[in-house]
């Protein structure tokens, strides 16, 4: 079983897809994170999260890059949160050590192995493509390639849910 | 005339061209696609909705949603995006079916 869960930022997308696997029967659970940690206060702020979380029985893997490889260390029949495709795709795109121009490749192959191998995978994606492409630099390339791995996600899933302030909208 | 909208690479003609089984060339010939973009030089009310009757003759019509990010700084720009939410206003009117399409998923909104 596959959901994604998509919305704009603060829409209660995190929370939706928590609940999502808080209700599942499934262990472990295993939560993604997939922030690349820069600073002190980034360090902080996983530091934070990770001990919520533990409360809930979930165990953390780090996976700013490279998804595919990190989804061979998660236990089969576990409950997955990924959160969230919107860093994957950044740190892909653009980080040095990243899949660059594969990055929609190499990101669904990561979820299509996790979601052979999970009981429950639940995916977290924001939704960037709503203003327009007025934007400098690279940020066009990465609309694209965000809505991409969204429409692809969405079309793998079983089901689809939209955050809208803190509501759901069930797509499929 | 079918309005499509949606957010940017969101499978909009994909889905225009799946329902009415069209190729490429049907979809250039039946339908208007990414009218946001036409809305340069045409601002005035008026002229939006003369551009908007004459949309309205085609089968299918896609436009995509420009107005959710950070208003830009830029008044062109401005100008454009406010353009492009009053033409699909109109548009959406005008058709006898509006579909919005999110992540690829067509939703009946009207």
């Amino acid at each position: 079983m596959t959901a994604l869960v998509v919305g704009g930022a603060a829409s209660g997308k995190s929370q939706l897809a928590e609940q999502l696997i808080l209700q599942s029967t499934a262990r472990p659970r295993v939560y993604i994170a997939t922030m690349q940690v820069w600073d002190s206060e980034s360090e902080r702020r996983v530091q934070k999260h990770r001990a919520m979380r533990a409360e809930k029985q979930f165990s953390t893997l780090e996976v700013p890059l490279g998804l595919l490889a990190a989804a061979e260390s998660v236990p089969p029949g576990s409950a997955v949160l990924l959160e969230d495709l919107t860093n994957l795709c950044a740190g892909e795109m653009f980080s040095p050590q990243g899949a660059g121009e594969n990055t929609e490749k190499a990101i669904l192959a990561g979820v299509k192995a996790l979601a052979e191998k999970c009981a429950l995978l639940v995916m977290v994606s924001g939704d960037v493509a709503g203003g327009g492409l007025d934007y400098a630099g690279d940020t066009p390339a990465y609309v694209y390639t965000l809505a991409k791995l969204n429409n692809a996600a969405a079309a793998m899933a079983d089901c689809v849910y939209e955050a809208v302030g803190g509501l759901q909208i069930q797509h499929k | 005339m079918i309005f499509v909208t949606g957010p940017l690479y969101s499978g909009k003609k994909t889905y225009v061209k799946t329902r009415f089984g069209w190729n490429d060339a049907q979809l250039a010939r039946l339908a208007a696609a990414d009218v946001q973009q036409l809305v340069t030089g045409a601002e005035t009310p008026a002229q939006l909705e003369a551009l908007a009757a004459q949309l309205a003759q085609k089968t299918a019509v896609t436009a995509a949603e420009v107005g959710s990010g950070v208003v830009p700084i830029d008044k062109a720009q401005r100008a454009q995006r406010e353009a492009a939410g009053r033409l699909a206003i109109l548009l959406a009117q005008q058709a006898q079916e509006v579909v919005r399409v999110f992540c690829g998923i067509p939703t009946r909104i009207k």
